[in-house]
């Protein structure tokens, strides 16, 4: 069985300060000895490659082992970031200081082109839209000679000053280690917090995350243009380290490289984009000797390692003895579990929902055809109906995954019909799904962190920096998270991988994730689907608890007739997509238009 | 300018005809392994540089340039099943994209072989049909260029009839619908696998044969063709063979087109259109837009 403790960085807030502080120090002093050890002035060349070479790969790791993104044109940022200081400096004067924010601000833009072309597409096609944008980039650079004067290259460039004169190579290293340690550090912030926890539930189910209110779309776009900015912040320094650059200097093959580093060393790993990178830009230094092989030996290490290490190198030394302390083993804080409190609604006669004529047609299929339908606070509904009969659909509508094709719906006296799966959220509706979705590779306790989605206020910049209020901000969540598995009575499931549930428990850990966006409306999809007869027992009391904690409406929609039949107060029967039939148990029971729809006609 | 335009045209089609035969081998093995050669140019190169030896070689003692030429394919389909074996299989069941890498770095050592054995420069290609330009009203056409735009084409219908009628080929289009119902009814789908990559790499060879006598034969001529390749099989939709026909002969036109005006913007306006397209179309032309069941 995996434990949840082989991964590192775990998306969530995790008691290793004294470790992280010991490591960042350490870094720091290795930083600042390396080049006292090695004064070599051509070594020093070397590790400032090194330096700004791990930028641009951990901002590609950012996006390819976290969201599962992936671009093969990550050269483009580092052509943007670097001309962007050069030609300020060199054609205008500008002085570097002034140049470097103008730099991120353009790779930042760029990042943004790039997330706006490769949101709708998925695999290769992302792939190839990557690709594309980074060949655009490389041929504009490349002929327009006005501007970049092409391969005839741009002469002259000078280091950035620092207090009065311009660096030294000895000091350029320490401006560029120093800033890939702070870049570091703010991206271990963000993707052991929050961040990382929805771009791993994005990575794992769009659907999912968009039905916990978060904007895929969004993310995704933010996610760019935080690697494009690494990778620009990357290019700026590749571009100060000579006096000349020229369109030569940025070639498809370094997305390639790029990509191999962050790979070969170990995808979404810490330390993985550094190794990967030191292996990478070595690698050419120690073979230069055999110049007229060293493609064949550069291309024959790089497939013997691919194979050979399939998690990559940190990745998969990791999962050798002796190397344990590559994954640290606390895997969280400790906090107190909080009080929940639901939205107490009491019964009242005007509906929280209400369709009306609500239709989706797939191509000429009515899987839903003009439902009227009504849902009012303080009862639990069932939503039952023979295979096919558009009770999925209808949820789907409902919950904004589809589009309906006509019809309109109302939820709390407002008009939302067309309002997408996030904005569903949002506004109060939540749902589990009839195949389970849930974030696989997390744990319990991360995938209902992941459900207080849009409660939680701390943006982005809070969590680079992770400052107090953040922390206060996980820390409290953290505990109402815990509040929401004992309820669930899966307390001493918390840290276990939800792939490693059984299938009724991850049922229930769908329930509590959905329960966490705190909703007015809850839909139930097939949750006793796969339970044996105790656990929907325990299912039925569970359900029970949630109206009393609050939740004003829950519909739940099952083949199971008997949980229907003990647990609803209200029950809707569709057929061919049209409601056949409402009313309590024994009246739905009782009505031969259900028997019909589910045994069929009797032959007279 | 009339005659420049039917000169273009032509020589899109046939430029374009190669990108699109080469394409076809990122269908066929997309769809069943969900995997592609990154290195599909440097298999083109090396068809190419196979035929310079053979063709050179053999012409001389008489022996037919059909057969020098199916040589070449025999020897380019060797090497695709070694990647396979070598460079795919191993890491095709990581749920990542290592094979990108793992082509690529294959590419890049094929790209030292072919420097060191046949030599950096820019290598004539023997004609294997007459060079003399056809004439018509006005416009002169390169033998060359219409014999490569035939074959191309002629090669990817007898593509589309094998994998429509004939019994090997219904068997690989079962395994791209779904390996495991496949494998359920018999069939072999690592035989399939490795058979895909196969004719990928052999549709890439045939590739190199062709285009060699239009651009030269030369160890870097396989870089750009890759991605123009990719280009034209996403342009087209990945999983569907008559699109992705239809997106290499786009862009070969495209390609030309742009020329016209100016050799400056040649590639930019292929890029161009695919990240316009795509951002439209985000499944190509003629790919299947899924619709994912919740």
């Amino acid at each position: 069985m995996k434990k949840s403790e082989g991964r590192f960085p775990s998306p969530i807030l995790a008691d290793y300060s004294s470790s992280r502080f010991l490591g960042l120090a350490a870094a720091a002093v290795i930083i600042y000895l390396l080049p006292k050890i090695f004064a070599d002035p051509f070594f020093i060349l070397i590790l400032q490659t090194i330096g700004f070479t791990y930028m641009a790969v951990l901002g590609l790791d950012f996006l390819v082992g976290f969201t599962g993104q992936k671009s093969l044109g990550h050269q483009g940022f580092f052509a943007i970031g670097g001309y962007t200081t050069v030609l300020l400096t060199t054609r205008l004067g500008w002085d570097f200081w002034w140049a470097f924010p103008v730099a991120i601000v353009f790779s930042a833009i760029a990042g943004l082109i790039m997330a706006v072309s490769a949101f709708r597409a998925k695999g290769p096609y992302i792939a190839m839209v990557t690709i594309a944008f980074g060949f655009v980039i490389e041929v504009i650079a490349n002929r327009w000679v006005a501007l970049t004067n092409g391969p005839m290259g741009i002469f002259g460039i000078t280091k950035p000053h620092w207090f009065g004169g311009p660096l030294n190579p000895t000091g350029y290293f320490y401006l560029i280690a120093y800033m890939a340690l702070a870049l570091t550090m703010t991206t271990l912030n963000m993707l052991t917090s929050r961040v990382g926890r929805t771009l791993v539930a994005m990575r794992e189910s769009e659907v999912a995350a968009e039905s916990l209110g978060i904007s895929v779309y969004a993310w995704k776009t933010m996610a760019f243009v935080v690697s494009g900015i690494f990778a620009g912040i990357g290019g700026v320094f590749f571009a100060h380290q000579s006096s000349f650059i020229n369109s030569e200097s940025f070639r498809f093959s370094q997305a390639i490289m790029f990509l191999a580093a962050a790979i070969l060393g170990g995808s979404g790993t810490v330390l993985g984009p550094l190794v990967g990178t030191v292996v990478l830009v070595l690698l050419p230094h120690i073979f230069a000797g055999l110049y007229k092989y060293y493609l064949f030996i550069y291309g024959l290490i790089l497939l013997l390692s691919i194979i050979f290490f399939n998690k990559g190198i940190v990745g998969s030394l990791a999962g050798m003895g002796g190397f344990g302390w590559l994954t640290p083993k606390k895997s969280r804080l400790d906090v107190p579990a909080e009080k929940l409190a639901f939205a107490v609604s009491a019964p009242n006669d005007r509906p929280l929902l209400a369709v009306s004529g609500l239709s989706r047609y797939f191509g000429g299929i009515k899987a839903v055809d003009g439902i009227d339908y009504q849902l009012y606070p303080g009862y639990i509904y069932g939503l039952i109906g023979p295979n096919g009969s558009g009770k999925s659909t209808l949820v789907n509508v409902l919950s904004g995954v589809y589009q309906p094709t006509a019809g309109r719906v109302e939820f709390k006296g407002e008009t939302i019909s067309g309002a997408k799966s996030h904005q569903m959220a949002v506004k109060g509706i939540a749902r589990t799904f009839q195949t389970i979705r849930l974030f696989r590779h997390m744990t319990v306790l991360e995938n209902i962190m992941v459900g207080f989605h849009i409660h939680m206020r701390r943006g982005f910049w809070g969590h680079m920096l992770r400052t107090r209020a953040t922390v206060k901000e996980e820390e409290h969540f953290m505990g109402l998270a815990l509040a929401l598995l004992a309820r669930l009575g899966m307390t001493d499931k918390a840290d276990t991988l939800v792939e490693n549930l059984p299938y009724g428990h991850q049922r229930l850990v769908e329930i509590g994730r959905a329960l966490g966006t705190f909703p007015a409306l809850l839909f139930l999809d097939e949750p006793a689907a796969g339970m044996n007869a105790h656990e929907i027992r325990e299912l039925r009391e569970i359900i029970l608890g949630l109206k009393t904690a609050g939740i004003p409406v829950i519909v739940v929609i099952e083949h199971h007739m008997d949980l229907v039949m003990n647990l609803c107060e209200s029950i809707t029967v569709l057929d061919f997509g049209q409601k056949i039939c409402q009313g309590s148990p024994s009246e739905v029971q009782s009505d031969p238009k259900v028997c019909t729809a589910y045994l069929g006609q009797a032959e007279v | 300018m009339f005659e420049q335009i039917w000169q273009a045209i032509i020589s899109g089609l046939a430029q374009g005809s190669v990108y699109a035969l080469i394409a076809q081998g990122f269908f066929l093995t997309w769809v069943t392994t969900k995997s592609l050669n990154f290195g599909q140019g440097e298999f083109l190169m090396m068809g190419a540089l196979f035929g310079l030896s053979l063709f050179g070689y053999l012409g001389v003692t008489g022996v037919n340039p059909f057969v020098a030429g199916l040589l070449c394919i025999a020897a380019t389909i060797v090497l695709g099943l070694a990647l396979e074996r070598v460079a795919v299989r191993p890491v095709i069941h990581l749920a990542s994209f290592s094979w990108v890498l793992s082509t690529v770095a294959v590419s890049i050592m094929l790209k030292n072989v072919a420097v060191v054995g046949w030599g950096p420069a820019e290598t004539k290609f023997p004609a294997y049909i007459s060079e003399k330009m056809i004439h018509i009203s006005g416009a002169g056409i390169a033998p060359q260029e219409l014999f490569c735009l035939v074959a191309s084409v002629t090669t990817m219908l007898a593509l589309f009839l094998f994998l429509k009628r004939a019994r090997l080929g219904k068997a690989m289009m079962a395994v791209a619908n779904n390996v495991s119902a496949a494998s359920v009814v018999g069939i072999n789908p690592t035989f399939i696998m490795a058979l895909a990559y196969a004719l990928s790499s052999g549709l890439a060879g045939l590739g190199g044969i062709l285009i060699a006598p239009i651009t030269f034969a030369f160890a870097e001529m396989g870089a750009l063709i890759t991605i123009k390749a990719f280009a034209a099989a996403l342009a087209g939709g990945l999983d569907n063979p008559l699109g992705i026909l239809l997106g290499g002969l786009i862009i070969g036109l495209i390609e030309q087109g742009a020329t016209m005006i100016s050799s400056d913007i040649r590639d930019l306006s292929i890029f161009a259109f695919v990240l316009l397209l795509l951002a439209l179309r985000p499944t190509g032309l003629l790919g299947v837009k899924a619709i994912e069941k919740v």
